[in-house]
Formats: structure tokens, C-alpha cells, sequence
């Protein structure tokens, strides 16, 4: 069987030998069109006169469209229709697409482009958390409020109350490959779209839309991408609409690539949080109740705030028990850049204000951060001393442990949802030594007590991640399979590539149903003419999703070539075995592709579709209860960080993870997941840092002023393993889901340097995201009471 | 990038003879002057190579002793061949951007731009440096003026910059870790008759001496020397990578860190 090996990414070889083949890379059409969007320089205000005579007189322009010129309103929203493709009267954001050109070179439309006269009388523009709470500038009619208990009374008598507040930075996807499409207009008005988008249904749908035609009129096709990260869930369809329209309007190709600058300034990015808490809990960290207010700053429409804003407040628990809790949180809408997925979609967010809770709790009760981590575990032992501890539903219970509050942690989330699946105690535990966790804790204590410049710090931290859509309907999949005659098979699913591997593991579902080697698949680019109605590759559950659609559409082939070859041997077709590339039923044995030579000269269909939906999920998000999660993927991390107590600058000097991908389809491909999603969490929250300026203008739009960590900025010491362990929910091969949770294992990072300011001194040192070197340094300030 | 005619004389007079044409420039390494024309932020109409003139290139030791760069020599070429005669500066050769930025960037192209985040400037005001251009020589103190000014006329070429070479220093840099400027750098020489600190990235000036430091450096060669020390943070660049207030905490630190490695 080829799932369960660690093979390698099935364009491997394509992408380092550079004949991967990128949207760029597609040849054209002769007479194809070059777009590029001319851009508002401020962030709110009135279109007062628009003069682009210079630009439709440059050379090698073609045509140039304001919203004006659109023969139909084009939306390029996911949902709410309130993303007009070209700016209407209003500016919302300094990097608004004002008007389009379309020459006869990329270049020619950037330079054209330039040579706009636009002139917009400014309005006051929302650029802050702050200055949305003042002008009450917000999606949604007022805050959504999750949560249980009554931790206002449980605050007022906690015998500790802790208070705070966190600031958690944004973060630019940085995908390699830039957005880009490509349109090519068809006979009959129809239009195919080649899009580097994680959801080409989507912008099947958007282009239809803008078009004017049905969706069948629309044919989308996504081979790879260069990276997507959730940047390339909603943000490709301002470039696809804009090609289709151009296509449309000229009946010629039409290609548009965001230059770096462009797709910086133009798209979403993660959103940043605001997250102030206040926490009562023992002298040993248990926590009792707990209240947070998420303040998440969603940009200038509403995109996929909403749902983003949701999973932050699904995770504010992370792995513990809150038994009185409330989670507020407010959706700003501000004039900025619209916020967007992001690898963990908000739930990354919500994490970093748990873990900052916990890390400032331990500080206080003055225990080391994984102990109190532990007693708030879901189903941990309830740390009491002064009783023992009894199984759940155990023993029948004393008198005073009837009276005592819980002898067990509650498993039940905020939102009512029952963690039957935890698995954190061993795999924390398990961590713990592999890291050598507790010798190396007293090893960093003696080395900070040597050494007044230098410090180090340690942490660990868990995940826990709930794998599902949070909107249940998205939770469906499609899969077509063909083998032909002569036994190789054709694997089409509605999953995209962006990098991650999913071809590579879905392609090693459908080998081992068909018992063939993987040579035998071909792995082909998503289509929406092949596979309909598809959700987009997001919420990690592209495996989840198509391996168990794929799986589906193989047996059904399986099944009808068992009936036929078992019909001629008089067996038994549920005795037919698919392994080693051979076919055997009945005392019959022949190779695969004899098989299917055999069946289609027997007439019998060798295509089929596969479907899939997720079982057991439902969910109510304005209530906020429900099981919106099949199952939960954990991991836990430990880093160890170095800091420079006379400049902030820092390292991470050596981390170790442990996680949680069930069994791994690709142990390979799973843990490159792991390796580069706590790599691109340590980056969120340590080095990249964007910055706008007093006018609202993204001050970080190029490598030259953004960094994202690079190969050299990966730990010397990077242990990273795999808990192999099945899921207990019923998911392909008994795998999970791997995309988004590894990157929350970088928030142990921040901790860690959380730890070495507060060696600094006895206070809290508060350290905010991204923990640059000049926010390190103020927080070693604050750790020796130096600053507020 | 607009058009332009493009020379490459072989000789310092050819080179001044074709700079004196209108909007002539001159061009070294190009890894400043060629972003700045694709962003069409400068347009010469002809831009005169220096590269190809042999006087211009190469490390050698002059009279006196100090180390003498040609004008078109290459950080790479500095980083190798004044090791041994002269690490500080080698080391801040070394530092500089990425390896194709050492391996094209010039110490003439360096100083005449005088980025006010550029690393020679501390190296050549750190050391009193005399600029030798095709007509006259210029004393370090005397050649930065502010942030992108310098003393050059138009047309002036540098043709070598001799260095004088001190009993010990060092180049102390705080990376911006993404475009690998200095964020602050303050390089460190100590000589017979004194102490120099020069301080880059910091100000708003441009390249200076922290003269309270050379003075207290002087007197006491030990980073505690500075300690009573501040900098104050006014005029010193706020911007998106950093307050003026770490700036100016930076240039204490580092000019201690620089201290410890050249003592
Ligand atoms: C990614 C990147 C990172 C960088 N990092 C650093 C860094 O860490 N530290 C640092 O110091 N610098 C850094 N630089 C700047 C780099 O060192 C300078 O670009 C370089 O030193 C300029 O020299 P050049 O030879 O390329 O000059 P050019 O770009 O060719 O010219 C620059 C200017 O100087 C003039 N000029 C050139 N030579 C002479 C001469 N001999 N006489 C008179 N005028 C002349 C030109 O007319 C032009 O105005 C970086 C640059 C890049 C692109």
C-alpha cells in the first residue's frame, strides 16, 4: 500500500529542476492582454475627478476601465457583495484597485498605469483598533459574545484575579508565486480561467457573475500554486474577474500577475488582534474563570472576517478546561487592506490570548508554565491537594468530594462541544522527555543566573485544533476517477495543490484502493468542468475531504470490476483483493490493467464519481454552540530561545515537537507541514512586522522592508516527530488533518522569549507580537519595573 | 528605467572628461544607481562606468601605512584583501548586504551616495579617511554633510580612499534584518593619539562621531568607559523599523560591543 510512506512531493522534481508549471509559465495566445490596476495612494475618500487620458494614450494600451466603464457591476467578495472589482465614488483603503488597464505587455499596463491624474477629496479614515472602538466601526450589529457559567461572580471571589492585555501583529502571506489568472475566451461567450486560487469554484462563480452567464459558461482550472496560505482563498478573484471581464470585452487572453509591491498593498493579510483578559485562579494556576474581549481588526470589507473572528473565539480555550468563561469579540472594520485567511484562520489568534493567560498566570503564582498548563488540561486531575484524585464516574464518590467542586477537569468546550479524543497528557508527556524538558529548565535557570547580558528562556506549548469548516455545509467533496483500459488511472478531486502535498497523499489513497504503485496515477490539475461545487482547499481539510471523495469513486470501480471478475469465477466479489498490483478473486489472479482490459471489453464503467460529507457536525455561530469540529489535531512544542538583555535581538536556539497527524498518510509530507508551519508561526510572531503608516499606507510592501524567516532562521536543534497514533474519528486511513495546526506550535516561541525577559526581573514583562528586538527590549524593561 | 548612453573609459581623465558632459553620471557598481533609475527617481542621460579603470581598483598600503582602496573596488575585494592588514575594516566590508550587493558594490559608489544607513561612512569617518577624488584630497571630518550630501562637486570622481590604519577597532552592526542596512552601526578606532567612534544609521544627520565617547574612550579604552554616557534620542530616525529611542540606546551598545571586540 503507498499511504502510510513518507514519498516525496509528487512535483518534487518538477519544482527543483524549474519545470513546474505556474500560471507565468502557461504560453499565450497571440494577442493576449497585460493587466494591471491603478491603485488609491489614500486610505478613505471621494473620487472627485478620475482623469486617465494619459494612461489610455500610453503605449501599447489597449483599453482602460473604471467601475464606470463595466458593462455589469463586478462583486469580488466570497459573500457579502460589498468588494466592487474598481472603486465606485468612494476609496476604502490606500491600495483600493481604482481603474484597470490592458495592454499589449505587463509592463506597458504597470507604466501606463502610472500615469493617472486622480484626485480624491480624503475623508477621515479608521485606521486603528482604537479608532474603530471610537467611531463604533464594526461588521456585524454589535460584538458576539460566546461562552458559559457565570465568571463575573466566579472573578469577584477567585482568590486570584489576573489581568492584561495582549497586541498580536498581522501577517503578509508571502506565497512565492504572486496572484495571477489568465482568461481565455471561448466560443459562444463561454470562458476558461486559469487562476492560482485555492478556490476555483469561487471564481468559477465570480466570474460568472461579473460575465453574466451561468457558471456552466465558466470553466476553471488550477493545476499548483506558489504558495497560498489562505492568501489565495477569496484574494484571486479580483484577478480572475478582471481578466474575464478584459476577455469578455476584447474576445482576446488576458493575463494579470501582481507585481510584490502590488499584491502586498493590494490583498488581505492575517488580522490583527487585540486580546485583553482577566482571570481568576488558585495559588497553583488552576484557572476558575476566565473573561476575554478579542478586538480583531477585519480592514475595509467583510471577506471571511466573520467566520476568521469565529475560529479565534472557538479556539480562546485551547486545551483547558474553562468551566466560567466568556469570550467577546468585536469584528472593526477599518480603512485598510481586508483581512483575510490565514493558516489557522483566527484560530491561531484566539490561541496566542489562552496561552498569553496561562504564561502570565504561572508568572504570578510563580510555577513553571507547563505544570500550570497541565492542571487546565481538559480531564486533568483537578489539582487539589487536600483530596485524591478519582476517575471519572469512578469510584463511588466520598461526601466531601460530592461537595468539592470537580475532582476531574470538565471536557466540555465553551462551546459545548465534548473533547472525547484528548490526547495531550501523553503527548505532552512524552515531550517532556523526549525534550528533556525538566533538566533543560534547570539548565537555562542556571545558565541565566551566570549571565546578566545574555538570557534564555524556555516553553512549551500544546495545540489543540478543531478540523472542520466552522460552516457546515462547506464540509462536502468530489472526486472523478477514470481508469483506462489500460490500467492507468486518471485521479481528478476538487482539493488544489498550493505545495502542501495534497495530490501526493490523495494519489496514494487511490493507489493502495486499486492496489496498484503510484506510477499508475495520474494526478490531474482541479477542474471545475470535472468536479462541481467544490469547497475551497482551506480549514486543512483538503486530505479529510478528497482522499475520503477519491476513496469513494475508486471502490465504486473496484466494486463493478469485482462483480464482473467474480460473476466468471463463481466467487464471492466482496472476496476480491486489489494489492501488489494484482487482482485476485475466486482462484483468478491477473494483473491490474488486465483486470480493467478484461472489464471494459465486459462493458463494464470504469469512471466514477466520489462523494463525501462530513458526518456528526452542527453548528449554530450565533448562539455559538455545537459540534462545529469532526475531531481535533493536537501537537505540543518546546522551544528555547536566546535573548540579548542590551538590544532585544534574539534566537531560538533549539526546538522540539511532537505531533498529532493520526496515521499519516505521508510521514514525509506531514512533517515538512509541521517543519514549516512552526517556522511561519515563529515568524508571525518574532520577526514579521507590518507597519502602516499615520495615513493608513503599508509601509512593509517588499522583502526590503518585510522579513519572513528564511531556511538560515530554522533552528540549529529542530527535533520534529509524529505522535503516530489513529484518529479516533473515522477519517481516511485514520489520518488528520495537518495544514494549519503545526504553525500555533510557534507560539511556543513567543513564550519562550516571555520567559527570557521575565529572567530579567520580577515583573511580568507583557511581551506583545511580534516580538521584535525593540519590543523585547521593553519588555525586559518591564520585567525589571523600569516601564509601566 | 528610461534611455541612456552608456561609456566605460579606461582612464580617471576619460572618465572626468565624460562626466563633464550634461547629465552625465557616474556608475560603479549599480547597486544603488540602477534601482534608483528603474524607479526613474534619477534619469542620466549617460552613465560612465568606472570599472574598467585599473588605477580605480584594488588594496594596497601606501606610504604612510594606511590602507588605500581604489574608488571601483568591491566590498568583496575589501573583505578579502585588507584582512590582514586592516580587520576592522574588512570585517565592515564583510557586513555589508548580501553577496551579490559585496561582489558588485563599490567603496567609491558607498561613500558618494552616503546612505544615511550605509556602513562605509562610519568606516571612513571612523578612521579619518581621506577621499582622493580626480582633483583634490578631502578629509573625512570635512566630506559627510548630511544624509546623501557630501562634499563632491558634480562630476567629481573618488578615485581611492586611503584608511588609516589604527592599533586596534572594530564595526559593531544592528542588522534590519530585511534589507541587511544597518539599523544602527558605530564603528570603533583606536589610535596613538586618540580614540574615533562613528556612528551610522542613527541619525538624521547622517554618519557622525559620538565625540563624548571618543573622549572618554580616549582617556580609558574599556567599554565601561562609556557607561555614565547617553545619547539623546532627538534626532535620531524614527521610522517603520525603529524608534529614535532604540536608535539611540543602540548606539551606546554598540559602541561598546565595539570596544570589547577591538580591545
Ligand atoms: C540589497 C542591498 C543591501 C545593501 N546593504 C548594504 C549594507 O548593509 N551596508 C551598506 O553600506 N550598503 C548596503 N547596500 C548599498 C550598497 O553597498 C551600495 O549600493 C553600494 O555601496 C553603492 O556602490 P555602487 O558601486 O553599487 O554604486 P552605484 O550604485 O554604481 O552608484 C551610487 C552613486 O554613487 C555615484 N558613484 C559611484 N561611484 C562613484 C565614484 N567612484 N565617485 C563618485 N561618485 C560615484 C553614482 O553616480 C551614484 O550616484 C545595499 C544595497 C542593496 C541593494
Amino acid at each position: 500500500m503507498s499511504v502510510a510512506k513518507p514519498l516525496p512531493h509528487d512535483a518534487a522534481r518538477l519544482h527543483v529542476t524549474g519545470t513546474a508549471r505556474y500560471i507565468d509559465d502557461i504560453p499565450v495566445p497571440a494577442g493576449c492582454l497585460h493587466l494591471a490596476f491603478g491603485l488609491s495612494p489614500v486610505a478613505r475618500g471621494r473620487l472627485t475627478h478620475v482623469d486617465l487620458a494619459a494612461v489610455r494614450a500610453a503605449p501599447g494600451v489597449a483599453l482602460v476601465l473604471t467601475a464606470a466603464d463595466l458593462v455589469r457591476p463586478a462583486d469580488c467578495s466570497p459573500s457579502a457583495h460589498d468588494e466592487p472589482l474598481l472603486a465606485e465614488d468612494e476609496v476604502h483603503y490606500a491600495g483600493q484597485p481604482i481603474f484597470l488597464v490592458a495592454a499589449d505587455s505587463h509592463l506597458a499596463a504597470r507604466k501606463a498605469a502610472a500615469l493617472a491624474q486622480i484626485d480624491i477629496s480624503p475623508l477621515p479614515a479608521i485606521l486603528s483598533i482604537s479608532d474603530a472602538l471610537a467611531a463604533n466601526s464594526r461588521f456585524e450589529d454589535g460584538p458576539r459574545i460566546y461562552g458559559r457559567g457565570d465568571p463575573d461572580a466566579e472573578l469577584a471571589t477567585a482568590e486570584i484575579v489576573t489581568e492584561g492585555e495582549i497586541e498580536i501583529g498581522g501577517q503578509e502571506h508571502f506565497y512565492l508565486e504572486s496572484q495571477a489568472a489568465l482568461a481565455l475566451p471561448q466560443e459562444g461567450g463561454d470562458m476558461i480561467v486559469h487562476s492560482s486560487s485555492q478556490h476555483p469554484t469561487e471564481i468559477q462563480h465570480k466570474v460568472a457573475d461579473a460575465l453574466g452567464v451561468p457558471m456552466h459558461g465558466v470553466r476553471v482550472e488550477v493545476r499548483r500554486m506558489g504558495g497560498g496560505f489562505g492568501g489565495k482563498e477569496s484574494q484571486g478573484n479580483a484577478l480572475a474577474i478582471a481578466c474575464a471581464v478584459v476577455a469578455q470585452m476584447t474576445d482576446r487572453p488576458a493575463k494579470m500577475r501582481y507585481d510584490r509591491d502590488d499584491d502586498f498593498t493590494i490583498t488581505g493579510k492575517r488580522h490583527d488582534f487585540r486580546i485583553a483578559y482577566k482571570v481568576g485562579h488558585d495559588a497553583q494556576g488552576k484557572i476558575s474563570a476566565l473573561v476575554f474581549e478579542q478586538f480583531c481588526r477585519c480592514g475595509w470589507s467583510m471577506d471571511l472576517s466573520l467566520p476568521v473572528a469565529d475560529r479565534a473565539m472557538l479556539h480562546a480555550d485551547n486545551a483547558y478546561w474553562l468551566e466560567h468563561v466568556r469570550i467577546t469579540s468585536h469584528r472593526l472594520k477599518t480603512n485598510t487592506q481586508s483581512a483575510t485567511a490565514f493558516r489557522g484562520f483566527g484560530g491561531p489568534q484566539g490561541m496566542v490570548g489562552i496561552e498569553r493567560v496561562l504564561d502570565h498566570v504561572a508568572h504570578v503564582v510563580g510555577r513553571d508554565g507547563t505544570a500550570v498548563r497541565k492542571c487546565n488540561f481538559y480531564g486533568a486531575p483537578a489539582d487539589r491537594s487536600d483530596q485524591g484524585a478519582l476517575p471519572p464516574g469512578g469510584a463511588a464518590a466520598s461526601p466531601q468530594s460530592i461537595s468539592a467542586k470537580a475532582i476531574y477537569n470538565g471536557t466540555r468546550t465553551p462551546y459545548g462541544m465534548e473533547v472525547t479524543d484528548f490526547i495531550l497528557d501523553d503527548l505532552v508527556a512524552r515531550l517532556e522527555s523526549s525534550s528533556a524538558y525538566a533538566e533543560r529548565r534547570q539548565a537555562v535557570a542556571a545558565f541565566n543566573a551566570q549571565n546578566a547580558v545574555i538570557k534564555k528562556g524556555l516553553a512549551l506549548s500544546p495545540v489543540k485544533f478543531g478540523i472542520s469548516f466552522t460552516l457546515t455545509h462547506l464540509n462536502q467533496a468530489g472526486a472523478l476517477v477514470h481508469v483506462y483500459q489500460d490500467g492507468s488511472i486518471h485521479l481528478n478531486h476538487g482539493g488544489t495543490e498550493m505545495g502542501q502535498g495534497l495530490f501526493q497523499k490523495v494519489a496514494q489513497v487511490a493507489a493502495s484502493r486499486f492496489g496498484v504503485g503510484l506510477e499508475a496515477v495520474k494526478i490531474t490539475a482541479t477542474d471545475t468542468a470535472k468536479v462541481p461545487n467544490t469547497s475551497a482547499t482551506a480549514a486543512s481539510s483538503g486530505s479529510d475531504l478528497n482522499g475520503m471523495a477519491v476513496r469513494a469513486a475508486c471502490d465504486t470501480i473496484r466494486d463493478r470490476i469485482a462483480v464482473f471478475l467474480a460473476e466468471r469465477t463463481q466467487s464471492d466479489p466482496t472476496d476480491i483483493v486489489f494489492a501488489d498490483g494484482m487482482v485476485r478473486v475466486g482462484g483468478l489472479e491477473m494483473p491490474f490493467a488486465q483486470a480493467a482490459k478484461e472489464a471494459w471489453m465486459g462493458r463494464v464503467s470504469l469512471s466514477a464519481t466520489g462523494f463525501y460529507k462530513t458526518p456528526d457536525i452542527v453548528w449554530d455561530r450565533i448562539r455559538g454552540t455545537g459540534r462545529p469540529f469532526y475531531y481535533f489535531a493536537y501537537g505540543a512544542a518546546v522551544t528555547e530561545v536566546a535573548i540579548d538583555t542590551l538590544t532585544g535581538e534574539n534566537r531560538i536556539l533549539r526546538a522540539d515537537i511532537l505531533h498529532d497527524a493520526g496515521a499519516s498518510l505521508n510521514p514525509a509530507l506531514d512533517i515538512g507541514q509541521v517543519e514549516g508551519g512552526y517556522v511561519q508561526g515563529a515568524g508571525w510572531l518574532t520577526m514579521e512586522e507590518l507597519v502602516w503608516d499615520q495615513t493608513g499606507r503599508l509601509r512593509t510592501h517588499a522583502p526590503s522592508t518585510y522579513k519572513i524567516p528564511a531556511a538560515s532562521d530554522t533552528p540549529d536543534i529542530f527535533n520534529v516527530s509524529l505522535y503516530d497514533t489513529p484518529n479516533a474519528a473515522d477519517t481516511i486511513y485514520r489520518s488528520k488533518a495537518v495544514g494549519e495546526p503545526p504553525l500555533m506550535l510557534g507560539i511556543s516561541a513567543l513564550l519562550a522569549l516571555s520567559d527570557a525577559c521575565a529572567a530579567c526581573g520580577p515583573c511580568y514583562p507583557a511581551l506583545d507580537a511580534p516580538a521584535t528586538p525593540e519590543r523585547i527590549l521593553a519588555a525586559v524593561a518591564r520585567a525589571r519595573g523600569a516601564l509601566p | 528605467m528610461h534611455n541612456f548612453e552608456f561609456v566605460k573609459p579606461s582612464t580617471i581623465a576619460d572618465a572626468a572628461a565624460a562626466l563633464a558632459g550634461d547629465e552625465a553620471q557616474a556608475l560603479s557598481g549599480g547597486q544603488t544607481l540602477l534601482p534608483t533609475m528603474k524607479q526613474r527617481l534619477a534619469a542620466p542621460d549617460t552613465l560612465v562606468s568606472l570599472t574598467g579603470i585599473p588605477e580605480m581598483q584594488g588594496v594596497c598600503i601606501g606610504d604612510d601605512g594606511a590602507v588605500c582602496v581604489g574608488g571601483a573596488t568591491t566590498h568583496a575585494t575589501v573583505a578579502a584583501e585588507a584582512a590582514a592588514s586592516f580587520p576592522g575594516l574588512a570585517g565592515l566590508a564583510s557586513q555589508i548586504g548580501d553577496p551579490m550587493v559585496r561582489n558588485r558594490g563599490t567603496v567609491g559608489g558607498s561613500l558618494a551616495n552616503n546612505d544615511p544607513a550605509a556602513c562605509y561612512p562610519a568606516g571612513a569617518l571612523g578612521t579619518g579617511a581621506t577621499i582622493v577624488t580626480n582633483s583634490r584630497e578631502i578629509a573625512a571630518d570635512d566630506y559627510f554633510q548630511g544624509m546623501f550630501a557630501t562634499a563632491l562637486e558634480e562630476g567629481e570622481i573618488i578615485t581611492e580612499v586611503r584608511f588609516p590604519v589604527p592599533e586596534a577597532s572594530s564595526y559593531q552592526k544592528f542588522l534590519q534584518p530585511a534589507s541587511r542596512f544597518a539599523l544602527t552601526a558605530v564603528f570603533v578606532a583606536k589610535y596613538a593619539d586618540g580614540v574615533r567612534v562613528a556612528v551610522t544609521g542613527a541619525s538624521e544627520e547622517g554618519v557622525f562621531r559620538w565625540t563624548e565617547a571618543e573622549e572618554a574612550l580616549s582617556a580609558n579604552f574599556s567599554a565601561d568607559a562609556v557607561d555614565g554616557l547617553s545619547v539623546a534620542a532627538d534626532g535620531m530616525i524614527a521610522d517603520l523599523h525603529a524608534s529614535k529611542e532604540y536608535r539611540a540606546h543602540l548606539v551606546k551598545v554598540m559602541t561598546k560591543r565595539a570596544v570589547e571586540a577591538a580591545s
